[in-house]
């Protein structure tokens, strides 16, 4: 930082500056800059590239396009586009869905597992297991799964004598949205459930020792003390959880693509294919633009809800 | 656990029923591919299916490393590397950068503390897909693409909003008074950090180690991008080998799949009794 | 029928013949490179990868050293090259390319028919050589040609039984089709679920258009008139996407094949699922492996079916090689692209089964076959180099891929029965006029 240049009131500002950095209050901000300045590069300045170029006919073997003002065009396009409204709608749904299910088997799994005491550690270690699995994998591998000519699934169903012709998971309307649905929750249940095991582990035993004393059948301790107690934990994990749920894509890109007739399409498969099949970056990027908000719809949803579970339990802020 | 006693017989049996058809859920499509991996291409196509692969092999993992005469090998070497360089970098990175993170939202008073932490969170909200393009463009330009130093950038950006959360819970639980009677003792406040602070907030950083190992272990979207050669290019990448235009070498993709699931797994295995006291003290309160 | 095809094919092949012969005399000057770094994007996958084991070659031969900067498959490396001409980082010399990509990319790579004497272009199959012109420009030499044909089961259509039903249900005798007509009769005839299916096609992406087209043109329609008005919703265009409806509704294909590409087909074909299959040379190597398919000692070869029209639709592509204007020794990059298509490179990929792109090469290979006791894929060239008489691309403007990308979700949405076959082609007609439209070429 050069200040000889500068005109005659920066040197009094930067010296303010200084004067701020060295003195305790500079200390929080000191310790966040290493963090602001990565977030800054690789995600800010990114998405205000992109926010510009959402504004634009931005076709990406154009680069000349890039400097293509076109205004409200592309939103206004996307405002009428039923198709891209489909895809929005199914991605709320697959999200709203997923996260809520992932949740209460995520519980279910955690409260079993609690009560096992032998073997726990190899259980965890068991119950993480598709945590693992890179999605792009967990595409591959449901896809294959799926397949009804020499999918497991039908094989399987075969085998059992209970079905005479083969299934088709993939095509089938209700069918392909269910297979992505179980892929996912597949993939990402553990999460749920490692949360709340800890959360499980970390309950305090007293009240429900005392509750018990009382004449509490289970079902009352569990609706009084545990759930209560567990609430933060849940909605932590639903808030981590909605902040990277745009992993699926890698997996259904894989498995479905969006189809087939666009079945399965979501936000992130449609945007892909308009921004680097079609080249059309400028109207991918105000796809892209709309699903931000719908995923910080969810998370600031969550983050409220946390807040508000953590000062029930009268944690601090 | 004084409940387990208090439990019927059947209760019990439930209970391990009900935690045995979890783990099989939860295990079989994943040991689908490991068994996918040791079989030859034949049995995959096989109808009546070919349940336990009736003739092992480890011909996939031949073809992986160039021992057969019917392809080239991958650089799985070099990929294995490379994702190991990146994910244990990154991870270390964003721990000490995401602690220092925690440790301001936990111990100071400052303005804008709350917007600024909803800000770190949001930012992980972006999908990958939105961020591929103009990261490329702009990692283009600095000249960092196809490196490692460029893609661990990226995920200390994904690793990091996640650490300071975990760590900011956890350095709240660990009273205040410990490190300033450490002050009155004569130390400085660093040491007292590193002395009375930074040993009781371990199993916090390794549970958060954890989640950021395993997330840039797997990550694909944004490698896939921003890589290209055996420079930096990562395992999961360098499944899309086995897909070419026409055909997917589903056994040679399995046997790599295995490769990457082994140290994910063991690592996790070793960690994670620190994961769960990390993640109990981390989250709430 | 088939002898007018037979002539025509044996005309081709004399010219072929005719011109090799002219131009065999002056061989290619590869040049001398030497230190010179040539910097490569090469398509990657195992049956492409072989190929490259000949630039040690090269690089012997001209001192150059090569360094492939990026190896993916077609569509990773489309994505990449778009991504460099987004930044306008074209670092590098040689690409791969395809038929279907090459007018995407604009004035990306040279015009190599000003970089390549006549006599040597002269030595591709002048078909193959046509379809790989962007805008007048030679903007790729073709390594691989792509032209679909019928791969069919043998003992199912010598099966006496199946034999004796066919004749007596439709009054012919059971041979490989002559015409999609009879080829969907015959797709449903065999289908006995879920054990045996008539066939499986790509139902989505660039497949599930292409097959569509191809059927479209056989019956004489076409996806656009002279003036790039949208045409494929004409009842040619409808008749072609119920010929696909009919065999969905039948159950004669796998209920999943509107999600399935390429590799699903070909590992279905293998397990012995299906009775014909409609589809590109390289799979000849994979059916005919006994280690990897089950139909290895049953395949037969059948030149595709000609539509209501009576001609072939015909739909092929071609792998590549484009030299980039960016290139800082367009020579070298030149060089290296003749040589990996040359005799020798295009003897390479014709040995693995694949349709080369060098007109002496069909002769040779047929021979190598024959010596080496390959009578299997000996049978199929002949077979698959008529087929090439009649091969097309798809229209070569920039915008087909998107185009495609409009038509074959709406082709699903007819097959598996959300709209009519007219209502999915309007709605795909009208999206396509607005894509060219906006791109000035309506």
């Amino acid at each position: 930082m050069t200040t000889t240049t500068e005109p005659l009131s920066r040197p009094g500002f930067m010296e303010g500056v200084a004067a701020f950095f060295r003195s305790p209050r500079a200390v929080p901000y000191l310790l966040l800059l290493p963090a602001m300045i990565v977030i800054l590069a690789v995600v800010l300045v990114p998405l205000l590239v992109s926010f510009w170029t959402s504004f634009t006919s931005y076709n990406l073997t154009k680069p000349a396009t890039l400097f293509n003002f076109v205004g409200l065009r592309n939103y206004q396009r996307l405002l009428g586009n039923e198709d891209f409204w489909w895809a929005f709608g199914r991605t709320f749904m697959f999200v709203t869905i997923t996260l809520n299910l992932e949740m209460l088997l995520g519980l279910g799994l955690a409260l079993l597992i609690n009560k096992i005491t032998w073997g726990q550690r190899t259980l965890r270690t068991i119950m993480m297991f598709p945590m693992m699995f890179s999605p792009i994998l967990v595409g591959f591998q449901f896809k294959y799964i799926f397949n009804d000519s020499i999918g497991l699934v039908n094989n399987a169903l075969f085998d059992l004598g209970l079905i005479s012709q083969p299934i088709p998971w993939l095509v089938d309307g209700t069918l392909a949205n269910f297979s992505i649905i179980f892929a996912e929750i597949w993939m990402s249940t553990s999460i749920f459930a490692i949360l709340l095991l800890a959360g499980l582990m970390a309950l305090p035993k007293d009240p429900i020792e005392a509750a018990k004393v009382d004449g509490c059948n289970p079902l009352q301790v569990f609706q009084h003390i545990t759930l209560p107690f567990l609430m933060p934990f849940i909605y932590i994990a639903m808030t981590i959880r909605s902040l990277d749920v745009a992993r699926a894509y890698d997996m259904v890109r894989i498995m479905t693509n969006g189809g087939p007739a666009g079945r399965t399409e979501l936000i992130w498969t449609l945007m892909t294919r308009t921004g680097y099949q079609n080249s059309q970056m400028g109207m991918a990027n105000a796809m892209g633009y709309i699903s931000i908000l719908l995923s910080i719809a969810f998370t600031v949803f969550f983050f409220r809800k946390l807040t508000a579970a953590r000062s029930f339990m009268g944690g601090a802020q | 656990m004084s409940q387990m006693s208090m439990e019927k017989p059947w209760q019990r049996w439930l209970i391990r029923f009900g935690v045995f058809v979890a783990m099989v859920i939860l295990t079989v499509p994943g040991l689908w591919v490991v068994l996918t991996a040791f079989r030859p291409n034949i049995e995959v196509l096989a109808r009546p299916a070919v349940w336990i692969p009736q003739q092992w092999t480890l011909d996939n993992f031949a073809r992986l490393f160039g021992q057969s005469d019917a392809q080239q090998g991958l650089p799985v070497a070099q990929y294995f590397i490379n994702s190991l360089v990146i994910s244990l970098t990154s991870t270390v990175i964003a721990v000490v950068i995401g602690m220092a993170g925690g440790y301001a939202f936990a111990r100071y008073r400052f303005r804008g503390k709350a917007t600024l932490f909803l800000a770190f969170m949001l930012s992980r909200t972006v999908p990958g897909v939105a961020l591929s393009l103009p990261l490329f463009i702009i990692w283009a330009r600095l000249g960092i693409i196809d490196t490692s130093f460029g893609l661990i950038v990226v995920y200390l950006a994904v690793n990091i909003p996640f650490t300071i959360w975990l760590t900011d819970g956890f350095f709240r639980q660990i009273p205040v008074d410990l490190s300033e009677a450490a002050q009155i003792d004569g130390c400085t406040a660093w040491q007292a950090f590193w002395k009375i602070e930074f040993p009781l907030a371990r199993s916090g950083l390794a549970s958060a180690a954890i989640f950021a190992f395993l997330t840039s272990w797997n990550e694909y979207a944004l490698a896939s991008q921003l890589t290209r050669t055996t420079a930096s290019k990562t395992m999961p990448v360098g499944l899309m080998d086995f897909t070419a235009q026409f055909t997917v070498d589903w056994t040679g993709m399995s046997a790599m799949a295995v490769l990457i699931i082994i140290p994910a797994l063991v690592l996790t295995f070793i960690v994670q009794k620190h994961l769960i006291a990390g993640l109990t003290f981390g989250g709430v309160k | 029928m088939a002898n007018k095809i037979l002539v025509r094919a044996l005309l081709a092949s004399c010219a072929v013949v005719a011109l090799s012969g002219a131009a065999a005399a002056q061989d290619f000057d590869y040049g001398s490179f030497p230190d010179y770094t040539l910097k490569v994007k090469l398509i990657g996958g195992t049956q492409y990868e072989k190929l490259y084991t000949r630039i040690p070659e090269w690089e012997a031969l001209t001192g150059a050293k090569v360094e492939i900067v990026s190896s993916k498959n077609h569509f990773d490396l489309d994505r990449e090259i778009k991504q460099d001409i987004a930044t306008g980082q074209i670092t590098w010399c040689v690409g791969s390319n395809h038929t279907s990509f090459a007018p995407q990319y604009g004035d990306l790579y040279i015009d190599l028919a000003e970089a390549i004497p006549a006599e040597e272009l002269a030595k591709y199959v002048p078909g193959t050589l046509k379809s790989s012109m962007v805008d007048g420009r030679l903007v790729q030499l073709p390594r691989v040609t792509d032209v679909s044909n019928l791969y069919y089961r043998k003992d199912l259509y010598e099966d006496p039984a199946r034999m004796e039903a066919y004749k007596a249900e439709f009054g012919t005798d059971l041979a490989p089709a002559k015409t999609y007509e009879e080829l969907k009769q015959q797709i449903i005839f065999f289908a006995d679920p879920p054990n045996l299916y008539g066939t499986a096609f790509a139902g989505k992406d660039e497949g599930m258009s292409g097959r569509f087209m191809e059927i479209l043109r056989a019956n004489g329609g076409d996806l656009f008139d002279e003036n790039w008005n949208p045409t494929f919703n004409s009842p040619e265009g409808v008749a072609a996407l119920n010929w696909f409806k009919e065999i969905y509704d039948a159950g004669a294909v796998p209920a999943g094949t509107v999600n399935y590409t390429w590799d699903d087909i070909g590992q279905a074909m293998a397990a012995g699922q299906l009775a014909v299959d409609l589809d590109w040379p390289g799979f000849a190597g994979f059916y005919s492996d006994p280690s990897a398919s089950k139909i290895s000692d049953v395949l037969g070869f059948a030149v595709s079916p000609v539509g209501s029209a009576g001609v072939r639709g015909g739909w092929s592509g071609s792998h590549s090689f484009s030299v980039t204007e960016a290139c800082d020794n367009k020579e070298a990059g030149t060089s290296f692209a003749v040589f990996l298509t040359n005799d020798e490179s295009a003897m390479m990929e014709a040995e693995a089964g694949n349709l080369p792109t060098r007109s002496k090469t069909f002769d040779d290979v047929i021979n190598y076959f024959n010596e080496n006791g390959k009578t299997a894929l000996a049978e199929m060239f002949p077979i698959w180099q008529a087929s090439l008489a009649d091969a097309r691309t798809p229209p070569l403007i920039p915008q087909w891929i998107e185009v495609s990308n409009v038509l074959w979700p709406q082709l699903q949405a007819a097959i598996v029965g959300e709209k009519t076959a007219q209502e999915a082609l309007d709605k795909a007609a009208d999206d396509a006029r607005i894509i060219l439209e906006d791109a000035g070429i309506l």
